[in-house]
């Protein structure tokens, strides 16, 4: 095989690319055949905001009349049919109001239920954007196209997008790690794949379920023979290979090659180093609580530290937040697992001052309806017409909402925001135009936002 | 130069100079201008009015009659007045949008920026593009040397002043064809026969060795593997069993295929046709796998086409059809209708519930037992399936009132909220609502006719139906049922559901064979029969059996009868995942913008016009033995070119064309065009042999040199794109898997068969692995192995730590380095030297050097001895000497 070079990168990628060096490679540069680090870390083309993204995904639609969007009309008509009903994948019935009570907070007076009344505490660094919409309601395209861009076709993760356009600052950990407690999220690694770019920038999965360092990564801890050992082998590996390359003319593929077993063997005490909550005061574990949210967010915000580029967190195998019924529980103990690791990783990310180049996405791939389904009438149907996301700093507005759904919330009604304008706007606070951060494959120039996409001014700082 | 502008749009990019917007300028909005508008009469080829505009020089030096351009002052330039037809010339003579001469208008304004060493051509016409040209055979360049391979390639090395690299050593030799060909390192004894063999043919004895190997096709099979995207799998499914317990049948196939060295033209055909060719192997029908072992899509059927014509186009062809799917291909001549007269060909095809047996199983009392069995419940799936399906298509006709009014009430949801609904058990079914409204749109278009007062109404309120006057139609039918004004929507479908039920029944007392004599009653019936009526569906829907039955009670019982089947199936004797034509061929229409509710054109089943401007529309069938046959002719420019390209680019590294699956105006241009054309044409002169292609390839000096870098050829040549010496190459995953176990003494080298688990202990070839398309396991990915969602025509190569963390920590080379520590070799070699002179000729063909040897035996003896030697072992299978070919 041969490795992919700099020529190669220049012809596969637009000119919207990070610029890993390229300025100056011509047409006969004798560097444009040298192979290129895939991760090696970039300057995005524009100006950028944000430099990290930490996506918390409430797989399952989490329902925005329940939490962060409130529709006093629904307690008005409940148990009555709404005027203007949606279909949606199920039957649905009546109009159900908000087992949750709703009440303003920080000075933007932004209301949020209860639910989430620690995350609220934050309002005013938050931009809730109440006027999403996605394009079917059915769960496997919505969470493709909220993770690729596309409802069925296999395209690239947002997160490898991301870490194709940026590289990562921390070689000794990977670029793009993804979080799920217990199992895979429904359609599985694809939420999270590199489909047509190189491998290199796919997810890597993490089981947060566990908490030793050697069952979260794998291949991190080497088992058979101790760390002395081991430097040892390594050091006789790179005498190995200089004899090797010494015999032959300079090649960079190989030189690469023989970086890849130093990176690796840092690797393993920089991730058991990232791993390793006993570094953290009691305080801070104490704010996060010793849960398995609690403990994502924590590793999240010392990975993010350590210069990784994208973090996805997901609430759990399946698709926990689809509550066609018993929501009012269900969604209590959801929300009850997340309110306060949420918030907690805001005030530390804050703390440490990591918010600003941070940008946090929450959301799950739709909502849910203001209608309860037939016959329980104690659940709700998906949504895709409008639903609830917000994000918090990399250069976002706080105490802020943007758009509006229809009267009982069912509809983006003011200022839709499509998932691909949402993308679109992701990418320009880390500093890319969507339109120019492309890859070639089969004839095409693909993009994160395929024809679609606008920025949303009005929500940048 | 497509290629070339790509690069200096990036380099534009690549500094915030004002230079860099000027020239992002140029490339946005000038150059489209003057390559499509200009250059063909002030270019290189025509030099109208002695004007030529494809380079700065000529737009500074102007025409016969002066300049042309004062830069920075349009006002005095030639040909911005020109242009703007606003003097006595104007150019040219059709006038330019206004958008395009604002831009050359601002250019000249800017002072003509041009970007460094740019030169412009005219448009290429598609039909001219080099890949659609048919394949000549052209004439060898003079050469001392007797392979013309090696002619054409120093012929273009001395236009550079170039020569080729000396032939490499023997050993390194036999360890690069080795590699290349089996995917396997040499055994020792292997090399030492070759090291000893003096003869001036040891090296071709050699490749004729290898070629007859059983590992050769195991090695080829995986490189075409990557082109069929396959998978044990198929990605997210609803009902179904996510596996395909019967792929390996196709993986074997391909595996056999290549060491009985079938004709390529030959394999195409029985990949697309099996079913419709005489098979001397009835087993070859399992060749369908490659139509048939794609994603499937959550079932989407439109989705599985196209992943379908995507693997056939750009896997034979490296053509990308399926951009064509939503609009005319960008930059190939490949318009929608192109895309949909294949589309036509493979919805016509069905997959049998239960595929056909793969082979002939011995007839043994049990396997009657099962076969009745699986028969019965087979029989229960079809007898359910149609029943629905009959349920459906009856329905959509004696409930047309009420799609009627369905279909009426959805008339203005946009057609892409279309997507998977749960219904209730009675509910009218949302796909034949969707028909319904297709049906509707369609007629709307004709006036005066049968559904003329229906859409009169339709697009009415119904506060203003007493206004309606006048019924413009010629069917006196329904003139007569529409005597007096209806009042709501809902009675005029139940009018026009009234007349269809009549008319119904005057053709079913007729015997409901023959149309009907009256042409009135004839136009109403066509809303329930024949090839336009909503009714006349498909078993496939949209959704494949979601939309057939959308209820999850039905579903249920569905999802029951098939567990059944599958479980059933699954015990019995393996299958051929194949492909047959349905009973009646699909017409296709194009779907505009993609979209299947949104129905274009009719278009025949047929060939691409682009590679046969002759094409006829296919005759048979579905059509697809007969597009088998048009990629498999000698007159298809691409399959022979496409082909050899593959495996030139195996042996070398990369491809003489560098886009392996893209041949379009967008790909690279071959770096040795006649080469390309004579090895295809030596190709299929030869009776399309693989294996010939090979002996050609890789007993050329070419391919033979050393791939030691040498500074004139750096200079001239950094790329080596010329091939002044041969490539070093990294070993991909499967090579890398299979000579772990190899050395070690540990590969399991059964042929054939059902996946085995990777990484799980298992010493099979890494090809007999069984890959999850659904969840691709991130080990592969790390190693570049392609995902199977679509086809693959290379692998990317990175190097990245996770990699070498792997082999440091995984249990994998750790094991191998204690078998080979354990095998005979090197267990019972009776010095330390002799131990580690097995070591090295195990994993790197060769002895160490004296200064390995002392720093070698130093590790060790800092002792604990035996861990040592496993450290040090396993570190040999690390090095960089054990994963690149020199």
């Amino acid at each position: 095989m041969f490795p992919l070079s700099r020529r190669q990168m220049l012809t596969r990628c637009g000119t919207g690319v990070g610029m890993l060096a390229l300025a100056g490679v011509l047409a006969d540069d004798a560097r444009g055949a040298e192979p290129v680090d895939p991760l090696a870390p970039k300057k995005p083309p524009l100006k950028a905001k944000a430099k990290h993204v930490v996506h918390l995904f409430m797989n399952g639609g989490p329902s925005q009349v329940d939490t962060f969007d409130p529709k006093p009309a629904l307690d008005k008509l409940h148990g009555q049919p709404l005027p203007a009903s949606l279909r949606t994948e199920r039957k649905t019935g009546a109009a159900m109001r908000s087992p949750f009570k709703f009440q303003k907070y920080g000075k933007s007076g932004i209301e949020v239920s209860d639910l989430f009344a620690k995350t609220a505490g934050h309002i005013d660094d938050i931009c809730v954007i109440r006027s999403m919409q996605a394009e079917v309601p059915n769960h496997e395209p919505s969470l493709m196209l909220m993770n690729c861009g596309d409802g069925r076709l296999p395209r690239p993760s947002f997160g490898a997008w991301v870490t194709y356009g940026l590289g990562s600052e921390n070689r000794n950990l990977p670029g793009f790690v993804v979080m799920c407690p217990g199992g895979y999220p429904i359609v599985t690694t694809q939420n999270w794949r590199s489909a047509f770019l190189p491998g290199v920038y796919q997810g890597t999965y993490l089981d947060t379920k566990h908490t030793e360092v050697d069952k979260l990564v794998a291949f991190i801890r080497n088992t058979d023979m101790p760390a002395v050992r081991q430097r040892e082998q390594l050091d006789l590996l790179k005498a190995l290979n200089d004899d090797h390359a010494s015999a032959r003319t300079a090649d960079p593929q190989l030189e690469a090659r023989t970086r890849t077993f130093e990176l690796a063997f840092r690797m393993q005490s920089e991730a058991t180093d990232a791993f390793d909550l006993t570094k953290e005061t009691k305080e801070t574990r104490a704010l996060y609580g010793d849960t398995t949210h609690g403990r994502q967010l924590l590793y999240t915000r010392r990975l993010i530290e350590r210069g990784v580029r994208f973090v996805q967190v997901w609430s759990g195998a399946g698709q926990p937040w689809d509550n066609h019924d018993n929501l009012e529980a269900q969604h209590k103990k959801l929300a009850g697992e997340w309110d306060q690791p949420i918030a907690a990783f805001l005030a530390d990310l804050k703390r440490v001052g990591l918010l600003d180049e941070t940008l946090v996405l929450w959301g799950g791939e739709f909502g849910r309806t203001p209608v309860a389904e037939l016959p329980a009438l104690n659940g709700r149907d998906h949504n895709h017409y409008g639903f609830t996301c917000w994000l918090a700093g990399g250069g976002v507005k706080g105490g802020m909402t943007y758009g509006a759904t229809d009267e009982f919330g069912f509809k983006a009604a003011e200022k839709p925001v499509h998932v691909h304008d949402l993308h679109a706007t992701m990418l320009h606070l880390l500093g890319f135009d969507h339109e120019k951060l492309t890859y070639r494959y089969a004839g095409r120039d693909f993009r994160l936002t395929d024809v679609h996409g606008n920025v949303i001014k009005d929500i940048l700082a | 130069m497509p290629r070339l502008s790509l690069v200096l749009v990036l380099l534009a990019a690549g500094s915030a100079s004002a230079q860099t917007s000027d020239d992002e300028f140029f490339e946005k909005s000038v150059r489209p201008v003057l390559v499509e508008r200009c250059v063909g009469c002030h270019g290189p080829k025509a030099k109208k009015g002695g004007l030529r505009l494809d380079t700065r020089e000529g737009v500074l030096a102007g025409g016969d009659e002066g300049a042309v351009v004062v830069p920075g002052k349009p006002a005095e330039s030639r040909l911005v007045a020109a242009v703007k037809h606003a003097g006595k010339l104007k150019m040219p003579e059709k006038k330019l949008p206004d958008v395009e001469i604002a831009a050359l208008e601002k250019w000249v304004q800017l002072g003509a920026p041009w970007p460094a060493a740019v030169k412009l051509a005219p448009p290429e016409k598609a039909a001219d593009h080099w890949a659609f040209r048919p394949v000549k055979k052209p004439p060898v360049p003079k050469s001392d040397s007797t392979n013309p391979i090696d002619a054409f390639l120093q012929a273009k090395l001395a236009e550079k002043k170039l020569k080729p690299s000396a032939e490499a050593d023997k050993r390194t030799l036999l360890r690069r064809v080795t590699f290349d060909l089996t995917g396997l390192p040499p055994t020792p004894t292997e090399l030492d026969a070759f090291l000893k063999d003096d003869a001036k043919d040891a090296y071709e004895k050699v490749v004729d060795r290898l070629l007859k190997s059983e590992r050769y096709g195991e090695r080829w099979g995986r490189h075409w593997l990557d082109v069929a995207r396959y998978a044990d799998n198929k990605g997210y499914v609803f009902f179904e069993q996510k596996e395909y317990p019967w792929a390996w049948t196709y993986r074997d196939y391909v595996i056999d295929a290549f060491n009985r060295d079938v004709p390529f033209d030959r394999f195409v055909l029985e990949q697309l046709a099996a079913d419709q060719l005489k098979l001397a192997d009835p087993k070859a029908l399992a060749a369908l796998g490659f139509l048939t072992v794609g994603g499937h899509f959550m079932g989407n059927v439109h989705d599985i086409i196209d992943d379908r014509i995507d693997v056939v186009t750009r896997g034979f062809m490296g053509l990308t059809v399926s951009c064509a799917r939503c609009h005319d291909h960008k930059f190939d001549p490949i318009p929608t209708a192109d895309y949909y007269a294949l589309y036509g060909v493979f919805r016509s095809c069905t997959e049998p519930m239960v595929p056909p047996l793969w082979g002939q199983p011995a007839e043994t009392q049990e396997a009657k037992k099962h076969a009745t069995e699986l028969a019965t419940k087979e029989k229960a799936l079809t007898d359910f399936v149609v029943a629905k399906h009959t349920e459906l298509v009856t329905q959509a006709r004696t409930r047309a009132t009420e799609y009627l009014l369905a279909a009426h009430v959805a008339r203005n949801v946009p057609p892409s909220d279309d997507f998977m609904l749960i219904a209730d058990k009675g509910d009218l079914n949302p796909a034949m609502t969707t028909r319904w409204r297709a049906f509707l749109e369609r007629t709307r278009k004709a006036k005066g006719t049968t559904w003329a007062i229906w859409h009169r109404f339709a697009d009415t309120p119904e506060t203003d139906f007493a206004t309606v006057k006048g019924h413009d139609t010629d069917n006196p039918r329904v003139q007569a049922a529409f005597a007096t004004p209806p009042k709501t929507m809902k009675q005029v479908a139940e009018r026009y559901g009234k007349l269809l039920a009549e008319v119904e029944a005057e053709w079913k007392k007729g015997g409901g064979k023959a149309p009907l004599a009256d042409p009135d009653a004839e136009a109403l019936r066509a809303a329930l029969y024949g090839p336009t009526a909503p009714a006349d569906a498909p078993l496939a829907l949209d959704w494949g059996f979601l939309s057939l039955f959308p209820d999850r009670t039905t579903q249920g019982e569905y999802q029951k009868l098939i567990k059944e089947v599958e479980a059933s199936a699954a015990k019995g004797p393996p299958r051929a995942m194949v492909l047959h034509d349905a009973d009646r061929p699909h017409d296709p229409r194009v779907f505009l913008r993609g979209n299947p509710n949104r129905l274009g054109e009719e278009v025949p089943r047929q060939f691409l016009t682009a590679v046969d401007p002759n094409r006829k529309p296919f005759a048979t069938g579905s059509g697809r033995l007969e597009l088998a046959k048009a990629i498999a002719s000698k007159d298809n420019p691409l399959t022979a070119r496409v082909l050899v390209n593959r495996v030139w680019m195996h042996h070398f590294g990369k491809g003489i064309v560098g886009t392996p699956g893209d041949f379009g105006v967008r790909g690279d241009p071959p770096t040795h065009p006649e080469l390309l054309d004579w090895l295809a044409a030596e190709f299929m002169a030869d009776g399309w042999s693989v294996k010939n292609l090979h002996r050609r390839i890789v007993t050329s000096a070419t391919y033979k040199q050393g791939s030691a870098d040498r500074d004139d050829g750096r200079t001239a040549d950094p790329e080596n794109r010329l091939l002044w010496k041969q490539n070093r190459r990294r070993l991909e995953f499967e090579p890398l898997h299979d000579a772990m176990l190899a050395v070690s003494g540990s590969l399991d080298l059964k042929a054939g068969g059902p996946s085995v688990p990777l990484f799980s202990g298992k010493t099979r070839r890494a090809v007999y692995g069984s890959i999850d398309r659904l969840e691709f396991p991130s080990l592969l990915a790390t190693f570049d192995v392609p995902n199977p969602a679509a086809t693959s025509p290379e692998r990317t190569s990175t190097t990245v730590s996770p990699q070498a963390l792997y082999l440091m920590n995984g249990p994998f080379a750790r094991d191998a380095a204690k078998k080979l520590l354990a095998a005979p070799t090197v267990k019972d070699a009776k010095t330390p030297d002799a131990k580690l002179d097995a070591l090295l000729l195990a994993c790197f063909a060769r002895t160490p050097t004296e200064k390995e040897q002392e720093r070698l035996l130093a590790f060790v003896a800092k002792g604990p001895e035996t861990e040592k030697w496993l450290d040090l072992t396993h570190a040999l299978l690390m090095s960089n000497e054990f994963v690149f070919i020199d």
